[in-house]
Order: C-alpha cells, then sequence, then structure tokens
C-alpha cells in the first residue's frame, strides 16, 4: 500500500514541479541570504547569552574555572535541595570534575524516576535564545533533559555562539566528524504550559527550574549585566 | 474527525449563548494579540525575516518532490522507516499496523493536528489501544470527550473550575482540593508519567522536515512530545510532506517567526531535532522509528490557485486575531482547523460542500493576513472560496439573484439613479421621524441586531443636480 | 496639471478633483459627500462629480460573483480615469479601486485599474497628505468628545491612521478619545452583517460597548458602512451618543441628525 501510495503522491509532486537541477537548486538557496536574528540585548555575548537565560525563567551562575564549578553546583545543590546528589551523562568532561572536593555526590548514568536532579554538560549554548544544546548519547541521555525535577546545565564559554545560524554550522561540523546524533535538543528554560486559562505553570513534564552556569572566560561583569538588563 | 462544518451558523449560535465561554474568549482575543505584538516589535527586522522565510518556503515547494525526496532518502539513512500516506485512513492502518508489529496496547501521544485530522485516537480506540494525549491542552479535551477550540491551545474553551471537576471525575486519586492551577497542572503531570513510562509507542507531529540531513524538528513548551519522543520503545512521527525544509537553518528561521506569533515567546522551551532510532552507543532512545508523511489532497492544494496555503506554519495568530473566531471559538467551525486558516483548509481537505458556511465567516477585514508570519492572504484566498461558491451554485439562490441584480442595476446608471430617486426619499419620508426603522422587509438579518437608520433625505445625485440646476439658473438670471 | 509637480509643492487653486461619492452616501447620507466637496473646495481644489457613477461593486466582489463585478469595476475606471485625482470619502471603497480592481482584471484592464489606482485617494488621505488642508484664517469647528472608529479596509488596505486623527486636531482642535480595540471589525462587512447575523451582532455590540466607554459623545469614522452599523445598533440599544462620517465634522455640519436619528 506504501509503495503505491508513494508512487501515487510523487507523480502528482511532479506534475507541478519545476524540475530543476540541484545545483540551480543550491544556487537559488544561496542567493537567499541567510534570515535576520533577533538583536542581542547587549554587545557581549556572555552576557547576552545570560540575559535571554533569565528572560527564559531560568537561574544563572558564572565561574572562572572546574573547581569553581564544582563548588557553585554544590552550594546550588545545597541550598535548594538540601542535597549532595544528582544524576549526570556519561560525559568525559563532567568525569574529570573535582567533585569530591565541593561534597558533590554524582551518579553517572540516565536518570531513573525519582532522582530529582538532573546535570548536563552543553554541547552548544545560544545568545540569541537563551538556550543551551545537547544531543543525546551516552554523555547525556535523553532522559536526563526531560525526567528530573530540576535541571543544572553547564555551559563552556567557548561553546557559546551568538545565533542559531552559526549555531547549526557548528552542529553540522561536528555531524561530519562523529555522525548525526539521534536527538539535538534545544533547551529554553523549564518546561511550561499555559494551557488552563492562558496561566504559565513551570514543571509541566518536564523538570520545574532550569539552573544554567557558564564557565570559562566570562567578562566579571556579566551576570550583573544581565541581571539589570533582564530587570533582577 | 466527524465534521458539523455545515451547520456552522447553529453551532456559532449556540456558542454565543454560552455567556461564560464568550467572556472567556474576549479575554483571550483581548490578551493573546497583546503578547503577539510585543514579541514581534521586540524583533526589530520581522518584515525581513518574514519575506525571507516565505522565499524559503515557496522555494520548497515550488520544488517538493525534490526536497521530499532528499528527505525521504536521509531519513532512511538516519535508520528510520518512511511511509506514504495518500489520505487518513492510509496513515491510521500504517500507524496501526506498526503498533500491532509490537504487540503494544499503550501509546503516548504528542500534539498532532495531522492525527486530529485522519481520527487516528479513534481509530487506535476501536482496536483496543490505550492511546493517552500527553499535551496537556489535548489531555484535558481527551479527558472530557471534546475536540481542540485551538491549534495551538486546544483546551483554551474550558475554565479551571471545568478542568478540576473534570480531573476529580477522571483521577481515581481520592479527595482533594485542586484549587489552584499549579495543581491541576502537577496532578496531570503525575498521571502522564506514569504513562509514558509504561507506553511501548510514542507518536508525535512535526513542525517541520530537514531535507538536507533527514531530521524532524518538533517544538513544545511542556517537553511531553520529547517524553513521547524518548521513552517508548517505538517512535511513530505522523506529518505531512509540505512541512519539508531544504536545510535547518531554515526551520531555524521559520521558528523565530512561528514562536513570536504562536505565543509571543521568542524561542519555545524545547526545540527538538530527531533523526532515527537509537545509536550503538546510546543508553537510550526508541529502538525503531517511523516517518508516516501525509498528502490528503495537499497535493492538489499545491496544484491549485489555492496553493499559497500551503505556506501556513500552524502558529494560531490568525485565530487569535479574528473576531468572528473571538465570536464563535474554534468548536463552531466544525472540523479540526478554525478560524481564518481554518475556513480556507476545511474546504480543500475535505469538501467546499460540506463547509460551504465557513468561507463567508469572514468581513475582509483583514487583520489575519496582516499578522500571518507566513503572509498568506487569507481574506483573498477566502473570497475566492466564495467565488468558487458561486460558481459551483453552492451558495444560496436568492442571494446570488439579489447580487446579480444588483449588478446588473448598477451596470444601468440612469435606471439605478431613477430608481432610487423614487425609492429613497420614499424610505426617508417613511422613517423620518424616528430616522431609523426596527424592522424592514427582506432585512431581517440587519433588523435582527440593529435598527436599520432612515436615508437622511433624498438621493446626493438629486440634490446635486437640483443645486447645479438652480446654480445654473442663478447664472443665467445674472 | 502636471502631477509630479503637485507631488512635490502645494496644490495651487484650480486642482481637479472627482468625487467618487459611494452609493451609500448617495443613498443614505448626501450629507457626507456635500461635506466631501466642501472640504476639498476649502483646501483649493475644483470638484466634478461624475454624473454617471453608481457602485464601486464590493457587494458583488465580497461574495464572489467576480463575474459581475467585473463589469461594474471597468464602468468606474472609464468614468474616472481621466480625472487628474480621483477622491472617495470611503476607506473600502478607494481599496476597492486601489487594490481589488488590479487584483479582479487582467491584461490592457488591468493596466487601466493601476493607473486609476494611483490618483485615487481616500478624503481624509487626501486632503491631510496630498493637498494639505488648512484652517486659513477659519476658525476651528467646535466639537464635543470624539472617538474614532477606524474602519478596517482603510486601516489596513490603504494605512489610514493618522490622518483622520490629524484633520481633527487640525481644523477641529479635537484629541481623539481612543476606544479599546480600536483595530477590531465592527462586524459590518458588507453582506457579512446580513449573512451572519448573530456574530455580526455580537461584534458590534462589542465595538458599541468600547465606544461608550471612552464616554464620547460622537463616533465618527471614514466609512459609512461601519457607521450604519454602529448607529443602528446605538439606537437600538438606546445609546446616548452620536454617530457621523468624519467629513461633516470636518467641515462643521453638525445641524441635521446623526445617522439614525429622528427629527
Amino acid at each position: 500500500m506504501t509503495d503505491s501510495a508513494r508512487s501515487h503522491i510523487f507523480a502528482k509532486l511532479r506534475q507541478v514541479s519545476r524540475g530543476a537541477p540541484t545545483t540551480t537548486l543550491e544556487r537559488e538557496l544561496q542567493a537567499m541570504g541567510r534570515a535576520p536574528g533577533a538583536a542581542l540585548p547587549c554587545p557581549d555575548l556572555c552576557a547576552a547569552f545570560l540575559t535571554n537565560v533569565l528572560r527564559n525563567q531560568g537561574s544563572v551562575d558564572c565561574t572562572g574555572n572546574r573547581s569553581e564549578t564544582v563548588k557553585v553546583v554544590g552550594q546550588y545543590l545545597y541550598e535548594h535541595y538540601h542535597s549532595h546528589r544528582l544524576v549526570a551523562g556519561n560525559d568525559p568532561r563532567l568525569a574529570a570534575m573535582p567533585w569530591r572536593d565541593a561534597g558533590v555526590l554524582p551518579r553517572f548514568g540516565s536518570v531513573e524516576p525519582g532522582e530529582p536532579v538532573a546535570l548536563s554538560f552543553a554541547r552548544l549554548a545560544v545568545a540569541e535564545t537563551g538556550s543551551i544544546i545537547t544531543w543525546t548519547g551516552k554523555a547525556n541521555p535523553a532522559a536526563n533533559n526531560l525526567l528530573a525535577e530540576h535541571h543544572i546545565v553547564l555551559v563552556d564559554s567557548a561553546d557559546l555562539v551568538a545565533n542559531t545560524e552559526q549555531a547549526w554550522d557548528r552542529i553540522n561540523q561536528d555531524m561530519d566528524k562523529s555522525g548525526r546524533p539521534r536527538g539535538i535538543n534545544f533547551i529554553a528554560g523549564p518546561s511550561s504550559t499555559a494551557d488552563i486559562e492562558g496561566q504559565l505553570v513551570y514543571g509541566a513534564h518536564g523538570p520545574h527550574s532550569w539552573h544554567v552556569i557558564l564557565m570559562g572566560d566570562v567578562p566579571e561583569t556579566a551576570l550583573q549585566e544581565a541581571r539589570s538588563i533582564a530587570g533582577l | 474527525m466527524k465534521q458539523t462544518s455545515e451547520t456552522f451558523l447553529e453551532n456559532a449560535s449556540e456558542a454565543l449563548k454560552d455567556a461564560g465561554k464568550a467572556q472567556r474568549r474576549d479575554l483571550l482575543a483581548l490578551f493573546t494579540p497583546m503578547v503577539r505584538d510585543a514579541a514581534i516589535n521586540n524583533f526589530e527586522n520581522f518584515q525581513t525575516l518574514r519575506q525571507h522565510v516565505k522565499k524559503v518556503r515557496q522555494h520548497s515547494l515550488d520544488n517538493l518532490d525534490h526536497y521530499l525526496a532528499q528527505f525521504e532518502q536521509e531519513a532512511v539513512r538516519n535508520g528510520n522507516r518512511v511511509h506514504f500516506a495518500r489520505d487518513g485512513d492510509e496513515l491510521n492502518s500504517i500507524v496501526l499496523d506498526i503498533c500491532q508489529q509490537h504487540s503494544a496496547r499503550r501509546i503516548a501521544k504528542g500534539k498532532s493536528m495531522v492525527t486530529e485530522e485522519t481520527g487516528l485516537n479513534d481509530f487506535l480506540q476501536r482496536a483496543n489501544l490505550d492511546v493517552m494525549e500527553t499535551d496537556l491542552g489535548e489531555y484535558i479535551i481527551q479527558q472530557a470527550g471534546e475536540t481542540p477550540s485551538h491549534i495551538v491551545g486546544p483546551a483554551l474553551h474550558k475554565s479551571a473550575a471545568e478542568i478540576r471537576e473534570l480531573f476529580l471525575d477522571k483521577h481515581d486519586l481520592g479527595p482533594r482540593e485542586l484549587a489552584e492551577t499549579a495543581d491541576l497542572v502537577a496532578e496531570a503531570r503525575g498521571v502522564l508519567r506514569e504513562h509514558f513510562l509504561k507506553a511501548e509507542v510514542g507518536i508525535i507531529g512535526a513542525n517541520a522536515l530537514i531535507a538536507e540531513n533527514g531530521y524532524t524538528m518538533l517544538v513544545t513548551n511542556e517537553g511531553n512530545g520529547d517524553l513521547c519522543a524518548n521513552l517508548p520503545r517505538v517512535l511513530i512521527v505522523c506529518t505531512t510532506m509540505d512541512r519539508v525544509l531544504p536545510r535547518a537553518e531554515d526551520a531555524s528561521a521559520m521558528l523565530r517567526l512561528l514562536v513570536r506569533s504562536a505565543t509571543g515567546q521568542p524561542q519555545t522551551c524545547y526545540t527538538s531535532y530527531y533523526s532515527g532510532p537509537r545509536r550503538e552507543q546510546d543508553t537510550d532512545g526508541p529502538l525503531e522509528t517511523h516517518i508516516v508523511l501525509l498528502d490528503n489532497k495537499r497535493s492538489d492544494v499545491l496544484a491549485s490557485d489555492y496553493h499559497e496555503m500551503l505556506q501556513c506554519i500552524r502558529c494560531g495568530a490568525c485565530l487569535n486575531h479574528c473576531p468572528i473566531y473571538a465570536s464563535v471559538g474554534g468548536h463552531a467551525y466544525g472540523w479540526v482547523y478554525p478560524g481564518p486558516m481554518g475556513s480556507i483548509l476545511t474546504p480543500l481537505l475535505t469538501s467546499l460542500e460540506q463547509s460551504a458556511a465557513l468561507p463567508n465567516a469572514c468581513t475582509s477585514c483583514g487583520r489575519c493576513a496582516e499578522v500571518c508570519p507566513a503572509d498568506i492572504p487569507l481574506p483573498d484566498l477566502l473570497r475566492d472560496l466564495r467565488h468558487q461558491e458561486a460558481t459551483e451554485n453552492l451558495s444560496s439562490t436568492p442571494w446570488r439573484r439579489g447580487m446579480k441584480m444588483h449588478a446588473w442595476l448598477a451596470r444601468h446608471p440612469r435606471l439605478y439613479h431613477a430608481l432610487t430617486a423614487i425609492g429613497i426619499p420614499l424610505l426617508h419620508r417613511l422613517g423620518r421621524k424616528r430616522g431609523r426603522f426596527s424592522r424592514l422587509p427582506m432585512a431581517d438579518g440587519w433588523t435582527s441586531q440593529r435598527d436599520f437608520p432612515a436615508p437622511q433625505r433624498k438621493t446626493f445625485m438629486q440634490l446635486y443636480k437640483a443645486r447645479n440646476k438652480a446654480s445654473r439658473r442663478r447664472a443665467d438670471d445674472r | 496639471m502636471n502631477k509630479q509637480h503637485l507631488d512635490s509643492t502645494p496644490p495651487s487653486k484650480g486642482f481637479r478633483v472627482s468625487l467618487f461619492v459611494t452609493c451609500l452616501a448617495d443613498l443614505f447620507r448626501p450629507s457626507v459627500a456635500f461635506a466631501s466637496i466642501k472640504l476639498l473646495e476649502q483646501a483649493g481644489c475644483e470638484v466634478t462629480v461624475p454624473l454617471q457613477q453608481t457602485c464601486c461593486g464590493q457587494p458583488t466582489y465580497n461574495t464572489g460573483d467576480y463575474e459581475s463585478t467585473i463589469p461594474l469595476a471597468q464602468q468606474v475606471i472609464e468614468l474616472l480615469e481621466s480625472a487628474d485625482y480621483v477622491v472617495v470619502p470611503s476607506g473600502s471603497c478607494a481599496g476597492m479601486i486601489c487594490h481589488h480592481y488590479p487584483r479582479l482584471l487582467e491584461g490592457e484592464w488591468r493596466d487601466r485599474a493601476l493607473q486609476l489606482a494611483a490618483k485615487t485617494f481616500e478624503l481624509t488621505t487626501f486632503l491631510s497628505d496630498i493637498v494639505h488642508i488648512e484652517l486659513n484664517g477659519r476658525n476651528p469647528v467646535k466639537l464635543p468628545t470624539v472617538t474614532y472608529h477606524d474602519s478596517c479596509a482603510g486601516l489596513r488596505e490603504l494605512g489610514i491612521k493618522g490622518q483622520p486623527r490629524k484633520l481633527l486636531r487640525e481644523l477641529c482642535d479635537t484629541q481623539v478619545k481612543e476606544l479599546q480595540q480600536t483595530e477590531v471589525c465592527c462586524g459590518f462587512g458588507g453582506t457579512f452583517c446580513t449573512k451572519m447575523p448573530e456574530i455580526s451582532g455580537k461584534m458590534v455590540g462589542d465595538k458599541l460597548n468600547n465606544a461608550l466607554a471612552t464616554e464620547a459623545k460622537i463616533l465618527t469614522g471614514g466609512d459609512l458602512g461601519c457607521l450604519l452599523n454602529i448607529a443602528g445598533r446605538a439606537t437600538r440599544q438606546g445609546e446616548d451618543i452620536e454617530v457621523r462620517h468624519i467629513a461633516e465634522l470636518l467641515c462643521g455640519d453638525l445641524d441635521g441628525p446623526a445617522i439614525g436619528e429622528g427629527k
């Protein structure tokens, strides 16, 4: 049935198609240029990203190095959840962190139902949208983005790009090298719904809260600037 | 899905009687344009982006055979099985076959207007499958046994109080308050989470199909679609072939329009691209993935004068800005797609005969076209459908004759002026005292809702000619 | 007269305008057409009214009877195309000529439609943007509080928004009291209001309520269709608000009864 449906549909499509050769199509697409993106809230990429994360109802922190990062994660965990535990994917970058220094007890693997806090190391982050990007795999099982109540995401400032076009350039480079991941997830905020009377509620299906830690080469003023632009 | 578009006027009349629901619609009609406007105004290059995406989409549709074949090839390379369905029945059978091959009993379903179009839920349920909608809005209306009233917010016609009653009735969870909206959301989350963890098959839709790499794109705020796509061991993506775009960056560009137009957000919480089944190294994800591509007359639309309608990105902005949608709500339209886009799609995807009232549910106010991110000339297409109704004798005969008579008279100015010079002064004299008529023969439609203002005096043409004659006489006298 | 010259400099006297009265003004409210003539003359135009005019064809066009509309459109084009400028005291009729004739017609007729469209203007746009009407020593018209209904075709097909407000400010010293959701349709929609009366009734009811909430004494606008609709609803509900066409207000013609009011 499917085969005949396929040929039937393609026969109909060919009737109205221009039948232009691939090279012409590629040339035409090229000629259209790139779409305009949203203007960044400020010139500094880090501050712009942090601003948009805040606007997306995320919370933010900045750290300079790995030991600072584990300390901040540990503090955040204890302050908000009175816990030392979290679940993280088998990401070598996460495995190499000095968790014990900050009293954090990570379990590496997939989040199981009932485990409250998940940690991901983003592949990329986009300033334009305030989103972080992960892809599915051992390093970050999809469940870790979705099943925990709270999602903490580390972003290396070197992986921060200005807009989604640049993000796709980087993703495409990576796919050329390592193949296509099963899933590419752009996340921009805690899970939310407005399906009941248009009233916004967080934690619809996924995490209630979303905490982003930008680490590495981040201007000292970035966090403050972001908070002030976001009106916090 | 059972269609009741034929009784649009009766449906509308019913809807208008429910004051509570009408008030909620009024609020949404005030609020949704405001958030959309704010988002668009914040994005400085809206018009440039709109025209860019329009060009790309037009290019994709003009070469759909090429890009669809490319998508299929890449999707197969990614490990998917790609199916084609000419109509809703074919899609439903394909999906059921897959479920039965896996002896699946429980299905977790993400929001998909396409499967509303094909009536997939009913079909699967008749085969004893436990299908659960997981988008909160869809879940609510599924529990209530209703259909979506809006393509983005399917349950916005229901009050929190109604939803509370519904949950107390449907969820066997003992006595509880459910006083806040957040409590309702939390309860649905708990119930649905269990279903997610047990479901063998996940079904989702797609906002775009990317030809260059075979990924499907899915946009949600809740993350329910992603749970459907990642937890069950089989994933079925049901969508239509007009969603194809050449490149991933084209999908991103389109998203900038879609989300702002739909909810006023700059982007949704979750934007996900899925390529196929779990990879060798992966610890989770479906073991088998299928993509079902539905035509259901879209290839006919592509070849017709209504082909611009395929540019629609299903944002719902035209619904939110349509005063008729705001007045009567989505259910009155009697099928899956309401509002301006629905009044065009319904006749095209079902039949004009079944939905002849819909293209007339338009004042040509143009607000929909103004906000449409795909720049579709919706009022023009609606008028063209009315033209088709006139040509195919689907509109009422007295109306058509009346209009023809008006046009004929207007083409005979002398007769027109002579007749109006008799009729109008007469009408003026009859209505002079009150200045209006509460009833007039053959004008029930008008006078049922408002008075009919009486003509001010004679016709302008009478008065003007008289005035000219008088001034000529004065000139002659001098 | 050379139009390019006129575009760049204020018009001088003897500037020739053909008035397209519109069928609703002709039949229901001649004062709109007389006020339009007066305003145009005040602005220094020489106004002629082609006597063979009837209707622009909107009713048949909007019901989808294109075949009956085409000869009507051609008749209007033949009647008006020799004018320097065509002025129409209605956004929807002007929109019909400017936007829909070219869409409806083909070939040579389409070219002629486009040429006519280029010199056709809705009244307030013409007064405000083309001839730059001024008081020229006359006293401003005294008006009670006014709210303005943006008619859809004028607003969205022709971009009429600031012009009527500016004219009310400059000629009548009046600041419009804006009504909520001013850009939402009043439910007239030509034949729509009689085809779908209940929905239309809901829409005009909302429009009237928004107008009443401004506490303005007069509701005005540039399209008689909308005004007849809103006035009819206002009198049906017994509301204390006058409905008058903007041309009447701008030239101070407030003596006669408002739309739907008796003597």
